[in-house]
């Protein structure tokens, strides 16, 4: 044992002093929260825009004031989103002509066209130069078919401002209610944390993996393997690099987790906005969860990375051999809507007790609702035992394979390690 | 003990060290009956060697003769298939394995680790305490030119350092006994002094050392005893007066003026070697050298005419070939 902490303090000194360990924390949580709240923001930024400026082209002879005046009154954040002007009479096809040529020039943004049918089609179009504003385009068809609407129902004898209070859309409010029982208006960015939280999981358990598996291959080709070897155990050697290197994974999650936690708190003060930007809530269980299910994930993968890198000489010839490794954090990704959609159903619980899938699944369960304590528990013993016999496995394959030069090993040449280290 | 290679020695004042040697006179390691396979070949067989504690052991064979798979073996990185192996009195285990350094043919130490932190950190897995190998240390970067360096990255350093610093790691912890796969390879000639040098100082200070090497010329010089070992099979062990003594003196060097070739056809001579300045006339065994100097002196001008010991060169050559 007094062997083991050299080589665990060696690993993850090495590991949180080298520039990927300073750059992936600091720059994760920057990723991550740009990612949540860039949208918002850049939405807000928007909005102080410059209004559109379109025109109308109608070809109905009746749609033209009330459609420009409609657009005109179209406001975001209390200011006019459309700068209106009505097309000349005369020729459509000379007039389209004309419009098309002002915006190409850049005099407008675009303009509106309304066919001669466009009220009993309910069809209408709009050319400009750029037809991604989603949020603007979406303003202008509901302006346009409010004003069609009201057309119709005055046509039929029917008042549309009463119409309009009578057929007014219900306003759902998704209220969240915490383990705590903490109620919070939550309109889907608690499952966007869910699945960011479960990416991170994803992506950090695959990068520390990978971490453990180029040390393997690094110290084979350097070939200070066998110095080490020949000063302790293979075992020794394997379980230090295993911890040392999940230490410093450790710390870059708990630098993270407090990262969010602070966020959490400031958040919490600025009554759960931070510039008028919701932010989802990431509860102390969730945090907890985050860094125990990493460890889980990490010492399960990490020591399947760890025992291919010892099985092979070069990064390239680990490629193939690492496909099966990934195979089932990729599906677990992919699970991700199941779970969301039902994740206290029969099959998200069945799939999250499943050791491989248990670092990701049972996370992103924990993260949506709290399930039952028994679940959790169970969940952390079978992959507990799944990590104790894969770090069983792979230390056999350790201790043949990091002494082995030349040719890579097949499967069956491995699994004949395994049985006579 | 006494030996051709006596005079390098001397240089070296070694005189307590051998008075040392000769009290205890016990065994460093013992290898016993060792056979090791792999699939399709063996490796080592049945091999059965002693290594005297305080000398310096020199293991030859030719490439692929189980010198490293031995030494390996003896560190314990390869198990053994049959056989036993000793360390200071002790079956090799951990402990035993402690108080031995070992310098692998293959060198390695982590590319990116600083230099001083990695030598530390080597000698603290053979156990010894932190504090302990950060002051010995500077003693040992500064012998071996290495001051200046001790804050850079392994990856930096020039081969022949790094050769240097591999020799500081096996070293470090203080070892009773040194395991030194081709020590000598790779160095150019100062480097070379420099490791027979520490070598010598070792076994001054009563450690065992244990080289492999195939420069029967570097064995000559720094050996006390060998192990000649081909295709996994021990050919002869022992001290290295003795070995040559149980070859005959078979070798006559000549120097003369005029056409020798007459010289390979005379009665008794198995072969001629031509050098620059002179030729090596082997000997069958028993052959009369007295038959060959008359003969030669008869139509050659001889400046020079010697009847050589067998160098562990020839005797190499002999016990492979044979």
């Amino acid at each position: 044992m007094d062997r083991l902490w050299p080589v665990v303090r060696r690993e993850y000194l090495e590991r949180v002093r080298s520039r990927a360990f300073l750059i992936g924390t600091v720059a994760a949580p920057l990723l991550l929260a740009g990612i949540l709240l860039l949208p918002a923001m850049m939405m807000k930024g928007q909005h102080g825009g410059r209004p559109l400026r379109v025109a109308v082209l109608d070809e109905t002879g009746s749609l033209c004031d009330p459609v420009a005046e409609g657009l005109s009154r179209q406001r975001l954040d209390g200011m006019p989103r459309f700068a209106v002007e009505k097309a000349e009479g005369g020729n459509a096809a000379d007039e389209a002509a004309r419009l098309k040529r002002d915006v190409l020039s850049g005099r407008l943004d675009g303009y509106l066209h309304l066919p001669p049918g466009a009220l009993e089609l309910s069809a209408a179009e709009y050319f400009g130069r750029n037809v991604s504003n989603v949020a603007d385009l979406r303003l202008m068809d509901q302006a346009v078919e409010e004003v069609m609407v009201a057309h119709r129902l005055a046509e039929q004898g029917l008042d549309p401002a009463r119409v309009k209070r009578l057929t007014r859309h219900l306003d759902l409010k998704p209220i969240r209610i915490g383990a705590s029982g903490g109620e919070r208006e939550d309109r889907g960015a608690s499952a966007v944390l869910s699945i960011m939280l479960l990416m991170m999981l994803y992506t950090t358990v695959i990068v520390w993996g990978q971490v453990v598996m180029t040390s393997v291959i690094e110290e084979k080709t350097s070939r200070v393997v066998e110095v080490m070897v020949s000063s302790i155990s293979s075992g020794c050697l394997f379980a230090g690099k295993l911890l040392g290197v999940g230490a410093a994974g450790l710390t870059q999650f708990l630098l993270w987790a407090g990262t969010l936690a602070v966020i959490g708190l400031s958040a919490a003060g600025a009554s759960g906005s931070l510039g008028g930007v919701r932010l989802p809530e990431a509860s102390p269980l969730v945090l907890a969860a985050l860094v125990v299910y990493f460890l889980l994930g990490y010492f399960f993968y990490a020591a399947l990375f760890a025992g291919i890198g010892s099985a092979v000489n070069t990064p390239q010839e680990a490629q193939t051999l690492v496909f099966p490794v990934f195979a089932p954090l990729v599906v677990g990704t992919l699970c991700f809507p199941l779970v969301l959609q039902s994740p206290d159903g029969t099959l998200s619980t069945v799939l999250s007790l499943l050791p491989p899938l248990t670092p990701l699944l049972m996370f992103l369960r924990i993260t949506v609702l709290t399930p039952p304590w028994w679940q959790i528990g169970l969940s952390v013993l079978l992959t507990g035992l799944a990590i104790a016999a894969v770090v069983w496995l792979a230390a056999r394959v350790h201790r043949v394979g990091i002494l082995m030069y030349g040719k890579r090993p097949t499967f069956p040449e491995i699994l004949h390690w395994v049985r006579h280290a | 003990m006494a030996g051709a290679n006596d005079s390098s020695k001397q240089a070296y004042n070694q005189a307590p060290a051998r008075a040392e040697r000769g009290t205890l006179g016990d065994t460093a390691i013992r290898i016993q009956g060792v056979t090791k396979s792999y699939a399709g070949h063996v490796a080592v067989r049945d091999l059965t060697l002693t290594v005297p504690r305080g000398s310096i052991f020199g293991l030859l064979g030719p490439n692929g003769a189980g010198k490293t798979t031995t030494l390996r073996m003896v560190m314990d990185i390869l198990g053994p298939d049959a056989g036993t192996i000793e360390i200071l009195g002790r079956r090799a285990d951990r402990a035993a394995l402690d108080r031995v350094g070992y310098m692998p043919e293959e060198r390695g130490l982590y590319p990116r680790m600083v230099l001083e932190e990695q030598l530390v950190f080597l000698a603290e897995i053979k156990g010894t305490p932190r504090a302990e190998a950060r002051r010995r240390l500077p003693a040992w970067l500064e012998r071996m030119g290495l001051a200046a360096w001790s804050r850079r990255k392994v990856i930096e350093l020039s081969k022949g350092m790094q050769q240097k610093a591999q020799l500081v790691a096996t070293l470090l912890h203080e070892p009773e006994v040194l395991i030194l796969d081709e020590p000598m390879s790779g160095l150019d000639p100062l480097g070379a002094d420099l490791v027979r040098g520490v070598l010598l100082e070792q076994r001054g200070q009563g450690k065992t050392v244990v080289l492999s090497s195939h420069q029967m010329e570097t064995v000559e010089r720094l050996c006390d005893s060998i192990g000649l070992i081909n295709r996994g099979e021990k050919l002869l062990e022992g001290a290295i007066g003795e070995v040559k003594s149980r070859y005959a003196k078979n070798t006559v060097v000549l120097s003369y003026d005029g056409d020798g070739s007459f010289l390979a056809g005379l009665p008794g001579v198995l072969s001629v070697s031509h050098f620059g300045r002179h030729v090596e006339v082997r000997m069958a065994e028993g052959a009369d050298a007295q038959a060959l100097l008359q003969a030669a002196a008869a139509r050659l001008h001889l400046s020079r005419f010697e009847v050589m010991e067998p160098s562990l060169h020839d005797i190499f050559v002999a016990a492979v070939a044979s």
